[in-house]
């Protein structure tokens, strides 16, 4: 035995002791102040006397303690209150009788104090057990995450069971590691076997196991039990949180399959109606039913340059669509100028027909300062938006880039068209994939623009919404102007 | 020997073979191609060509790496070919010897234009250079360290002018960031394109008719600044 095991040991026996002494020492007190004043008692008044200290004992103490008490007091009795002084000889028949009844009267009441004292800690017992399965039960509800619910266990079952120590450990998933958590209220020597050892059982098979460490006091069938419950409460918790995973991965699979269906069918007509101008123009150049010089022949040639750009386009679009669902939409932040980056997008828009129809404006003040931005995203951005804006205004309107200082670190970037307005609904719902305000046959597009500049956006630190405004429709974005904490500082000399 | 300039294509592309041969041999150059990276560089060696074309896409080399090993011993213009949204990979290239970029789909016009601009420099480089860049009403005189602009001389400051000087001397040909950094503002500062940002406004506002439309020192976004003269 280990010096520490020793201690353990004379500790327990002490621990087990002490109720005895105690009940010896209220027996021997009560027998000193019924002592000062046996003058003026007789023996029948000191044996009702001491059934006080008895009840009292086994009150506090219990059964045992009040049985050493109840012996005690009988022997005290006797030896000090009842004639012939100090023996335990009895001379008067009344005398040996009015002992016996004593004796009878302090074991009946201690039978009965003892039994109802027991049962009343039964029940106190039975409720705290009922209370501290409904806390875990009720936290446990609340439990999604197998890390979240193994924690709570072992905490619960620590603190319930005044354990050293208690560990919970599942075994390894598909895709997962074992995960192991554990809550101490004692120290535990390191390799030390645990005392109790709960599996943790579905009827699949085994999830883990609960350990739990506890030298002293031994644990009791009743607690052997009630870690039991624990271990079926957390079952049910962990099957629960597997299930709703499981169901949540389907529903995401779901939606997926749905987007890439919607996907494709947008994707395979926006990609045919360039190829149908591009294949209608090239063979009717090649046909040489178009003379090769005339105005019919250059028309022909801009439509084919300009699909192909619209061809382009859509492949960006698809390829940053795929990246934002990936989360692999990393922005490449450098320092740049708003001014150049909307220009850069302007001028490719302005090369096409089409859009030479609209003015586009541009007013974005000069001392603004640098964005923190990846410059080919938030060209797409403004692409986006841009195109939009034209298909959704009349001919020959103006579409206005504007942007300013919103407050010290951010700046608000507005493009506005003079379109018609859009309602509420749409409003909010304008950056949702494939989300058209108007039927799919009459505008063009795959429906994933302004989600795109929703994704960039967002991957940049901002916030993009849509809005009314008095005279047309406005799409406004925010930009953080600050990187790593700080805007850019730049000496002039 | 022909006296036509000599173009070697490597590109894996059949189609982009075949319709660079056709408008590169009618436009009056010699085009030989290669479909592989190692085949190129063997061409390469063999037969000398004047300007390089480049896919940075290649079935067997990484385009980056036939870059640097082309540029262990010749210093034959290169001009990558390269997708969007690989502006890591273009910068990559022209930081390891590339000339300059073309962002395919490309229009025609913009290759025979990066073509000229190579092989100018590359005359450039063998002869004497430049040392007066006229570009519209902008004339900037290297060796006199003076600008005007309609006649008009402009002050610049210190920096503006050795970044002005650096883009000019390069007339056509596109610059990184950071080789502009690393030149006007020293390596320590190459990744500081905020100052790089910062002066090219200020140069515009100096020099263009429309700083936000500039004409002569234009934005390529991801990769860096070109500085564009009348042909």
């Amino acid at each position: 035995m280990t010096p520490r095991s020793g201690y353990r040991f004379s500790f327990a026996f002490l621990h087990a002791l002490a109720p005895y002494l105690l009940a010896f020492l209220t027996t021997a007190l009560a027998m000193g102040l019924i002592y000062l004043v046996r003058g003026s008692l007789n023996p029948s008044i000191v044996a009702l006397l001491f059934l006080l200290p008895v009840g009292l004992c086994t009150f506090l103490w219990g059964l045992g303690p009040g049985i050493c008490a109840a012996l005690a007091a009988f022997l005290a009795f006797n030896y000090f209150f009842l004639q012939p002084y100090f023996t335990f000889l009895v001379h008067q028949t009344q005398d040996l009788l009015a002992l016996m009844v004593f004796l009878a009267v302090a074991v009946v009441i201690n039978q009965l104090l003892g039994r109802s004292r027991q049962s009343l800690r039964a029940a106190t017992a039975r409720e705290r057990e009922a209370i501290r399965l409904y806390e875990l039960s009720s936290v446990l509800a609340f439990s999604q995450e197998d890390e979240a619910i193994v924690q709570t266990i072992a905490g619960q079952a620590a603190e319930t069971f005044q354990a050293d120590r208690v560990e919970v450990a599942l075994e390894a998933v598909a895709g997962e590691r074992p995960l192991s958590r554990s809550a101490a209220g004692g120290e535990v020597p390191p390799d030390s076997e645990a005392n109790l050892l709960i599996p943790l059982e579905t009827a699949r098979g085994v999830l883990g196991e609960i350990r739990l460490w506890r030298e002293y006091p031994p644990l009791t069938a009743a607690e052997e039990r009630l870690l039991r419950t624990f271990a079926s409460q957390g079952v049910l918790a962990l099957e629960r949180a597997r299930f709703s995973k499981a169901e949540a991965r389907a529903r995401v699979l779901e939606e997926s399959d749905r987007v890439k269906s919607s996907l494709l069918s947008s994707v395979s007509h926006e990609l045919r109606s360039p190829l149908a101008t591009i294949k209608a123009a090239a063979t009717s150049l090649r046909s040489g039913e178009v003379p090769r010089e005339s105005e019919a022949a250059s028309d022909l040639l801009a439509a084919i340059e300009e699909e192909t750009d619209h061809l382009n386009q859509l492949v960006s679009n698809l390829l940053n669509m795929s990246r934002i669902e990936a989360g692999a939409l990393k922005p490449q932040r450098k320092w740049n100028l708003l001014v150049e980056i909307v220009s850069g997008a302007v001028n490719r828009l302005r090369r096409d027909r089409a859009v030479q129809q609209h003015k586009i404006e541009v007013d974005i003040p000069d001392d603004l300062p640098l964005v923190p931005v990846d410059d080919i995203q938030m060209e797409q951005v403004f692409t986006n938006l841009v195109s939009n804006s034209l298909k959704y205004s009349p001919e020959h309107s103006t579409i206005r880039v504007q942007a300013w200082h919103s407050d010290v670190n951010t700046v608000l970037v507005q493009v506005s068209n003079e379109g018609p307005p859009v309602s509420e609904e749409h409003l909010e719902r304008i950056f949702d994939k494939f989300h058209r305000i108007t039927a799919a046959d009459r505008v063009t597009g795959t429906g994933l623009g302004l989600s795109i500049c929703k994704g960039i956006v967002e991957a940049h630190g901002g916030r993009i919404w849509a809005e009314n405004l008095r005279q047309g429709f406005a799409f406004k974005f925010t930009l953080p102007l600050t990187w790593e904490g700080a805007q850019a500082r730049v000496q002039i000399e | 020997m022909s006296s036509e300039p000599h173009i070697l294509v490597i590109d894996d592309e059949p189609q982009i073979r075949r319709a660079l041969r056709t408008i590169l041999s009618a436009k009056r150059f010699r085009v030989t191609v290669a479909s592989q990276g190692e085949e190129g560089l063997a061409l390469a060696a063999a037969q000398q060509p004047d300007v390089i074309i480049l896919d940075l896409s290649l079935p067997d080399l990484d385009g980056v790496e036939v870059c640097a090993r082309l540029r262990e011993w010749t210093q034959v213009p290169i001009i990558v070919l390269s997708v969007r949204d690989s502006e890591r990979d273009k910068v990559d290239a022209l930081d390891r010897g590339a000339d300059d970029y073309l962002t395919k789909p490309f229009g025609i016009e913009e290759l025979l234009a990066r073509i000229r601009v190579a092989l100018r420099h590359s005359a450039q480089s063998q002869g004497s250079k430049r040392t007066v860049i006229q570009a519209g009403p902008i004339v900037i005189d290297l060796a006199g360290h003076t600008v005007a602009r309609d006649a008009e001389e402009i002050k610049l400051t210190a920096t503006e002018f050795k970044l002005l000087a650096y883009l000019a001397a390069n007339v056509g040909r596109v610059l990184t960031h950071s080789a502009i950094l690393t030149h006007v503002w020293g390596a320590a500062d190459a990744d500081r394109v905020e100052y790089l940002r910062v002066y090219i406004r200020q140069l515009r506002k100096k020099l263009e008719d429309d700083p936000e439309q500039p004409k002569y020192l234009v934005n390529e976004p991801g990769i860096g600044y070109r500085f564009l003269a009348d042909e």
